[in-house]
């Protein structure tokens, strides 16, 4: 399955996060179509969007090289989940966050966050929050997606925040912190933001916070 | 001698004090939402210095109703309905992005004449929304007849969109694997007819509205978001475009067949309010144009919906999808564990992430200009607050 | 009290209604009626056609045709339905009732929509619908409870909404609408306009501040500022025709335009005061102290019931007083061809019917056809103001003020130069090339 991953994709963290990671199909290439579809591959009329998704196939290459430079800065402290085409993901350790994410924003060329979503693994007892960069002034890098993730302890979590680097992820960092509970450093406003003003229950994207009836 | 030094220093306090307290006197705090008239479904309290804002401090939530925590409780086809509640008005839009996603993780190929069939949808309901943060644009800057006339000419495109899907605003027409039904017979006459009535209305729009000079002299120069500052707060769609970065999901990460439909990135370089307006309109009259290729070129029969299982399940994994909507970038990061339901939806919207520039453009603006700077930034409040 | 009777029976409800009718009877017949007597006797009854106009006599004309001409020829020559019923506040109230209908089928049509549409029709057929729709909103605004915040100060948030439609048919009261029929024909009127309309920032401000709310109070300053702005040019742009016609009465000046209209002559100025009164009038594009979506609802945020429809009343009769004005100042005031004939009907002996209908004795030519251009010609005057709302978005307040004292004053004195070089010129004025004799 891995074979696009030229790095050690092994995490002993187990439970979804390991399934995750192990995870490097390439979705939507035309190998997998005889399975699905069984009318559309006998079709012609569908092969130049194919086509081009195909094409795509031998793409890794570039966003390997987009890798291989923060690997050869940071070394092992970067650990690579997946390198599917126009995704990347990389897992940095906290304490080494704000370092990469400035070194990606001034050499790789990412220069706003998309997204930060906070995910609760209550198995593996820590959380993920992936900031999903991409890239407005490098026409090349346009269409990909650079998930820049990290994990904390769910008991006690504490993360430095990305806005010195990010302006961008000032409202999301603030949504994760009331929706997942976790707390960004040096962030300033760790504040209620969507939720009631008398909100009193744990974060609601917790997974032991049950929604009544289900 | 040290009980007089805190004497003066206790004088000085107080005299500080005074004096801070004077120049708060200035300041008058104003309370827009949510029962203000130019809010919408959202609150943000300014400070006003005489006519000028000195500090906004943007209050959403007030529709907030848990869509993330929500689809974590049903299956990947259950979610479609409540996840286009957050804007019905491009309702085909936000559920493109999910069907991407969920394909993806499900490993389902869309035929090729539902991929059309759904950009169609997806481009007709851009329209529609857009129309309607026109009409209210209008109303905000007092333009009652443009307020009056794009809710008028929406109501035939949602006719339309009914004949297509047999829902008025909320289709949930864009499914995992395609769409829900085929096109209903005589469609595409009835359509080429509606976009080529409405790109005429088009230009009455900018007769009317954008070329009126009082509009101009309110709008032109008033909050510029510079190009840097679009970036650094990770902006997106037409208030992106406003700023001069051509940047557009439909071409810079062409989803289904929009990589074989030949349209310009519409941006403007002046990067005021009123390039923010009229990137929308430049917007729609793309639109038309996409539309009419689409039509053109959709195959004329073959299946619109690949075969599923009941349940749909794939392997774990996850998967970020987006797609160009009426407000911008519209992602979806999905993570599965196996099972049909999926285990975290992050929904990131165009809205939310436009919300940052708000106090960025406010804080020195007018209060005069707040309705328009507001709602220039193509923020739909439900849509934010998810 | 209001609680429906639960088992409700037709003979009870009768005699309830009989009983409340007997009352009714007894205390007109035993204490009301004696009282008009005991009034009556001490008050001079007038004399009409030489009799005493008694009540009985009163009565009698109202069933014969004949009798009535008699008193209504008495009663339209009394100040009573000068000031009350036409060149008055009735005339400018009917007036401003037909502009909200108007501006409600015009806009409608311009936006394509149809408008109201319901009240009205079964009883005026098509082509009328919605007329009553100013009726039914009436009843809902007398209807409706009275809010007065707390903390607000209670003389002055009742006082200004009277005020306010006060200061308004005070100007209605300066117009003159045909010849001779004005209600004070007094040297200084259009002075007296111009100060009476410097009443209402006046107005609007001690509202606001009297609402004790925020709203109320950006939007009572901003009606200062944009009324102050715009009252220089305002009062600018009509001196050029005082230069003209010079007279400040309004009547002499409609005189003076007896040949040429002062539009011909003065086009500027009368762009500057149609803008400066859709200023004074808070309309779309200068509404700013109203702005809904800025602030809410301005200075009448607070305002609720019919607070809110006096100041409506009170606004669009000030539409009316500023259309004449216009009317009066720039396009000739009832000046028109005569289209009315001297007379209506046959002369001479006619039955009583026949003479009713057409007015004998009370139908004047003239003056009709006075009426009549001076409506029409009011009527294109609020069409042109109505217009602009249509088309205009609402201006900023800076913007505003800018275009009040650097542009709309200097336009103004552009035409009061180009008034003096006709005077001096000896075009116009005392002896001039189109001065008729």
């Amino acid at each position: 399955m891995s074979k696009s991953n030229g790095s050690p994709s092994g995490n002993d963290k187990g439970d979804v996060a390991s399934i995750v990671a192990s995870n490097n199909d390439l979705p939507t290439t035309s190998v997998e179509q005889g399975e699905t579809g069984s009318s559309i591959a006998s079709k012609p009329s569908s092969s130049s969007a194919v086509q081009l998704k195909s094409e795509k196939t031998d793409l890794p290459q570039f966003e390997r090289g987009i890798v291989d430079g923060l690997v050869s800065k940071f070394g092992n402290s970067i650990k690579i989940i997946y390198i599917k085409p126009l995704r990347i993901k990389i897992e940095v350790p906290p304490k080494d966050i704000v370092e990469v994410a400035s070194h990606i924003r001034d050499e790789s060329g990412f220069d706003h966050a998309e997204s930060v979503s906070a995910t609760d693994y209550p198995k593996t007892g820590d959380i993920e929050v992936i900031y999903h960069l991409g890239s407005y002034t490098r026409e090349n890098l346009s269409s990909h997606i650079l998930a820049l993730s990290t994990r904390t302890d769910r008991d006690n979590a504490r993360l430095p925040s990305l806005i010195k680097v990010f302006k961008s992820v000032e409202y999301h960092e603030r949504e994760s912190f009331e929706m997942v509970g976790v707390y960004f450093d040096n962030h300033p406003r760790n504040d209620r933001f969507l939720l009631p003003e008398d909100w009193a229950d744990i974060p609601p994207l917790r997974k032991e916070f049950r929604i009544k009836g289900r | 001698m040290s009980d007089q030094e805190e004497r003066i220093s206790e004088t000085t306090r107080l005299g500080l004090e005074i004096v801070k307290e004077a120049e708060e006197d200035r300041l008058m705090t104003l309370s827009v939402g949510p029962q203000h008239p130019g809010s919408g479904h959202f609150r943000f309290t300014v400070k006003v210095d005489g006519d000028y804002i000195v500090d906004c401090d943007p209050d959403p939530g007030y529709v907030h109703r848990g869509e993330e925590k929500m689809c974590e409780y049903r299956n990947f086809i259950q979610n479609i309905p409540h996840l286009e509640r957050p804007v019905i008005h491009d309702s085909s839009n936000i559920t493109y992005s999910y069907s991407l996603a969920v394909e993806e993780l499900v490993k389902i190929d869309v035929p090729r004449r539902a991929q059309f069939i759904r950009a169609i949808a997806s481009e007709l309901n851009r329209q529609v929304y857009t129309l309607y943060w026109l009409a209210i644009y209008g109303i905000f800057l007092g333009h009652s007849t443009m307020f009056m006339w794009p809710t008028g000419d929406r109501e035939l495109l949602i006719d339309l969109l009914e004949a297509l899907t047999g829902a008025r605003v909320t289709h949930a027409y864009n499914i995992p694997g395609g769409v829900r039904n085929d096109i209903p017979y005589g469609f595409k006459d009835r359509c080429l007819r509606q976009v080529s009535y409405f790109e005429g209305r088009l230009k009455e729009y900018e007769d009317i509205f954008y070329n009126n000079p009082l509009l101009r002299q309110r709008t032109e120069g008033v909050a510029v978001l510079t190009k840097e500052d679009a970036i650094k707060l990770g902006v997106t769609g037409s208030v992106l475009r406003a700023s001069g970065v051509p940047y557009d999901i439909r071409k810079a990460e062409p989803y289904d067949i929009y990589d074989e439909i030949d349209f310009n990135v519409q941006y403007m370089k002046t990067c005021d309010s009123f390039a923010r307006a009229y990137v929308p309109l430049l917007d729609m009259r793309e639109s038309c144009h996409i539309i009419r290729q689409l039509l053109d070129k959709m195959p004329e029969s073959g299946e619109v919906r690949a075969k599923l299982q009941p349940n749909p399940k794939g392997p774990p994994g996850e998967a970020y999808r987006r797609v160009e909507s009426g407000r911008g970038a519209l992602g979806y990061y999905i993570v599965s564990d196996g099972t049909p339901r999926p285990y975290r939806v992050k929904i990131s919207v165009g809205s939310f992430r436009n919300l940052l520039a708000l106090p960025h453009l406010l804080v020195g603006s007018k209060l005069g200009d707040m309705p328009s700077v507001y709602w220039s930034l193509n923020y739909w409040p439900v849509e934010a607050d998810r | 009290m209001t609680t429906p009777i639960e088992d409700f029976r037709f003979g009870p409800f009768v005699a309830s209604v009989v009983w409340l009718l007997f009352w009714v009877l007894i205390i007109v017949t035993v204490i009301v009626l004696p009282l008009i007597f005991v009034i009556l006797f001490y008050v001079p009854l007038p004399l009409v056609n030489g009799e005493v106009l008694t009540p009985y006599l009163f009565l009698s004309m109202m069933i014969d045709p004949t009798r009535t001409l008699p008193i209504l020829n008495f009663l339209i020559y009394t100040e009573f339905f000068r000031v009350a019923v036409f060149p008055g506040f009735m005339y400018a109230a009917l007036i401003a009732a037909a502009t909200i209908f108007i501006e409600r089928k015009f806009l409608a049509r311009m936006q394509l929509r149809v408008g109201p549409s319901h009240a009205g029709r079964e009883a005026l057929g098509t082509g009328f619908e919605g007329l009553f729709q100013l009726v039914a909103d009436g009843l809902k605004l007398v209807s409706k409870e009275i809010i007065i915040p707390a903390g607000a100060d209670k003389p002055i948030f009742w006082a200004a909404p009277i005020a306010f439609v006060a200061a308004a048919a005070a100007v209605v009261c300066l117009i003159p609408v045909a010849p001779g029929w004005v209600v004070s024909n007094i040297d200084v009127g259009l002075i007296v306009a111009f100060a009476i309309f410097g009443f209402f920032p006046l107005i609007e401000v001690l509202f606001s501040w009297a609402s004790n709310s925020k709203y109320p109070f950006i939007g009572g300053l901003r009606a200062l500022h944009q009324l102050i702005a715009f009252e220089i040019p305002f009062i600018l742009s009509a001196l050029s025709v005082v230069i003209l016609s010079g007279s400040l009465n309004l009547t002499e000046i409609t005189y003076a335009q007896s040949s040429y209209w002062f539009i011909l002559f003065l086009p500027i100025s009368a762009f500057v005061f149609f803008m400066s009164s859709l200023a004074e009038l808070e309309r779309i594009p200068f509404d700013l102290p109203e702005a809904e979506s800025e602030i809410v609802a301005g200075w009448l945020t607070e305002t609720s019931g019919m607070i809110y429809g006096l100041i409506q009343l009170g606004t669009y009769v000030k539409l009316y007083a500023l259309a004449a004005l216009f009317v009066v100042l720039f396009l000739g005031g009832w000046m028109g061809p005569q289209i009315f004939p001297d007379q209506l009907g046959p002369p001479g002996e006619k039955p009583p019917l026949l003479q009713l209908l057409t007015l004998d004795g009370l139908y004047h030519g003239p003056t009709a056809n006075a009426i009549f251009w001076f409506t029409a010609k009011t009527f294109l005057m609020i069409h042109l103001m109505l217009l602009i709302r249509g088309i205009n978005p609402r201006i900023r307040i800076d913007i505003l003020l800018h275009t009040g004292w650097y542009k709309l004053i200097v336009l103004s004195f552009i035409n009061m130069f180009i008034a003096l070089a006709l005077i001096y010129g000896g075009v116009l004025g005392p002896g001039g090339l189109l001065t008729p004799n």
